[in-house]
């Protein structure tokens, strides 16, 4: 079996990790924490305390409707977790399997999935998120198959290229002259090897599709009312962006938290991943 | 393929075929819109002989593949018909945008080039060093700030700080064309930060490699100078993955600015596009879609042809 590259356990590599997880942790530990309690309930209005700036009892202030804006950032964190994983899990299934075939069949099933593939790529991603659910219906479900859509043909082009190239190997060689069945050989042997090359591309895709998410959510076609997310936030926030600056500054920055934590760790697998990693 | 020609021949096929499966699935995501657009148009008093009567008329009666076919002819001749809510050409609603979402792009591809160019290629000269090093922190923390929340957090600090560069008034290019360039500026750059980041850490991976060969050696045993070995073989050589990095930030750029103009409250193509996905507007609709995806499509045949001009190889893989 061909070896698998563990991780280099350079000093640069682990500060990434350190740096990344922290970021990461921070967004984690609010989803989490927001899932047994939070200081308020998100959707508690209370008129007395519109618009109040950071304080002790509102750590992160208050918005238009005297909501906590603290609890609603932790609740918003779910769905950035949510739709960015579930996504991202779509992406990978759909781009796998389709990606394996192509690398594996060559030919015309190849060119096939390839031009199918390029034509979803040719759409800017944000496009055809938002006439996917513009057409069906904003709603959490339908995002997450429009951005599993939108990212699968990149995971399929991973694949479809580490495919090509395990093919070539004896082992493989072997395996089909014994007469193991295609299916078996793409699925023990082929796959296993090809995680090392989608690690990246699953982390990156998870920031991407928040970025994405975000964007979708902020121009009403994401997570809706009275459901907090950080896109939301920030749309609802920017009427009040010169009386309440903290409406937009404590949604933004857990988002960037997320996504800087995402790409640090991605930048910690690409160094620690390849031989003296250039950073 | 081993002929210029033969290569280009190959790549035109591709596009014709790309935009043929574009346009399908362009067509047939629109037909299955749930809800009648003749009679969400009549609204819901309208007698069903009415609806029918505007449905002759628009042609939705039709069979599918006849619609299409007429709606594909529609498109190239770039007149996708009358869009349903505004009751105009659809050609010319997307010219009147246009320049606004053009003009952005345009903009913001501009700065990513100027900015990211001379700043890769100081980093590069000094990896590691201390500039080198803060410039990549920067460029990390940058590509992970969305186009439309760096737009939000530059308002604020354009608006409380310097009141200059005024917020939501738009100038048409005809009447005052640097008051045009002016209120472009700072979507554009909400735009191009991330893309910036992008660019440059890129370009300056790619020049350091390129610096650890041998050919680098020998020129500069051979005493040419650093700028010069620079200039005619270091960025030559990195142009085809450069050229393929600028088509992905090309179309990237237009997809941000849909939601960047939203934020500024730019009349270009994003909110033209967000108005007829709510009034089921097929006509408008599709009009967009498929040119924003058309434009993307040339853009990546461009960029494939010149990546075939600038490094010959690639026409033999």
């Amino acid at each position: 079996m061909e070896q698998k590259k563990t991780k280099n356990r350079s000093p640069e590599a682990s500060i990434f990790y350190t740096a990344g997880l922290i970021f990461l942790g921070i967004v984690v530990a609010a989803f989490i924490i927001s899932l047994f309690w939070t200081p308020y309930s998100p959707d508690a209005t209370d008129a007395a305390s519109k618009l109040m700036a950071p304080c002790l009892e509102h750590p992160f202030g208050t918005d238009n409707f005297g909501r906590d804006v603290l609890s609603r950032v932790m609740s918003a964190s779910k769905y950035t977790l949510l739709i960015s994983g579930a996504g991202v899990g779509i992406a990978l299934i759909l781009g796998t399997i389709t990606g394996v075939l192509a690398g594996y069949y060559g030919g015309i099933i190849d060119r096939g999935i390839m031009l199918f593939g390029n034509s979803i790529m040719c759409f800017p991603g944000i496009l055809l998120a938002l006439v996917a659910v513009a057409v069906f219906g904003p709603s959490v479900g339908n995002v997450i198959w429009a951005l599993g859509l939108v990212f699968a043909p990149t995971f399929a082009r991973v694949c479809r290229v580490g495919t090509m190239e395990i093919k070539e190997l004896d082992y493989i060689t072997h395996a089909r002259i014994m007469g193991v069945k295609p299916l078996r050989i793409m699925a023990l042997h082929v796959f296993p090897n090809l995680t090392s090359q989608l690690l990246p591309a699953t982390v990156i895709g998870l920031a991407n599709m928040t970025l994405f998410e975000s964007g979708m959510s902020y121009l009403g076609l994401g997570v809706q009312p009275p459901d907090a997310s950080f896109g939301k936030m920030l749309s609802d926030a920017q009427a009040y962006i010169r009386v309440a600056p903290w409406l937009v500054i404590f949604p933004a920055l857990m988002l960037v938290f997320y996504i800087l934590g995402l790409y640090f760790i991605s930048e910690g697998l690409r160094v620690g991943l390849t031989k003296g990693g250039k950073r | 393929m081993k002929s210029k020609s033969g290569y280009i021949i190959g790549k035109i096929i591709e596009l014709i075929l790309t935009l043929l499966v574009v346009s399908l699935l362009v067509f047939i995501a629109f037909s299955v819109i749930p809800g009648d657009a003749a009679r969400v148009m009549l609204g819901p008093n309208a007698s069903d002989s009415q609806v029918e009567l505007l449905r002759a008329e628009l042609g939705l009666d039709k069979p599918l593949v006849s619609r299409y076919f007429s709606w594909l002819l529609g498109i190239f001749t770039f007149n996708p018909g009358v869009s349903y809510s505004y009751s105009i050409d659809v050609s010319e609603l997307i010219a009147q945008r246009l320049p606004v979402t053009l003009g952005t792009s345009a903009i913001a591809m501009i700065m990513v080039i100027i900015v990211s160019y001379p700043l890769a290629i100081l980093s590069a000269r000094k990896p590691g060093r201390l500039g080198d090093q803060i410039c990549s922190v920067i460029g990390h923390v940058l590509f992970a700030i969305p186009p439309y929340v760096a737009s939000l957090l530059l308002i604020l600090l354009a608006s409380s700080v310097f009141s200059l560069l005024t917020v939501g008034n738009y100038v048409k290019p005809s009447d005052d064309f640097f008051g045009y360039i002016g209120c472009l500026l700072l979507p554009s750059f909400a735009i191009a930060l991330p893309k910036i980041a992008m660019s440059f850490k890129f370009l300056r991976s790619s020049i350091i490699e390129q610096q650890s060969s041998d050919y680098v050696r020998t020129s500069k045993s051979h005493g040419l100078s650093d700028f010069k070995i620079l200039i005619r073989h270091v960025l030559p050589n990195s142009n085809v993955s450069s050229i393929t990095i600028i088509s992905i930030i090309m179309s990237d750029i237009l997809g941000g600015s849909l939601i960047v103009e939203q934020v500024f409250n730019l009349p270009g193509l994003g909110r033209l596009l967000l108005s007829a996905v709510q009034g089921r507007d097929f006509p408008l609709l599709s009009g967009i879609v498929f040119y924003i995806a058309f434009i993307t499509v040339i853009l990546y045949f461009i960029s494939d042809i010149a990546s075939s001009f600038a490094d010959p190889r690639i026409r033999l893989k």
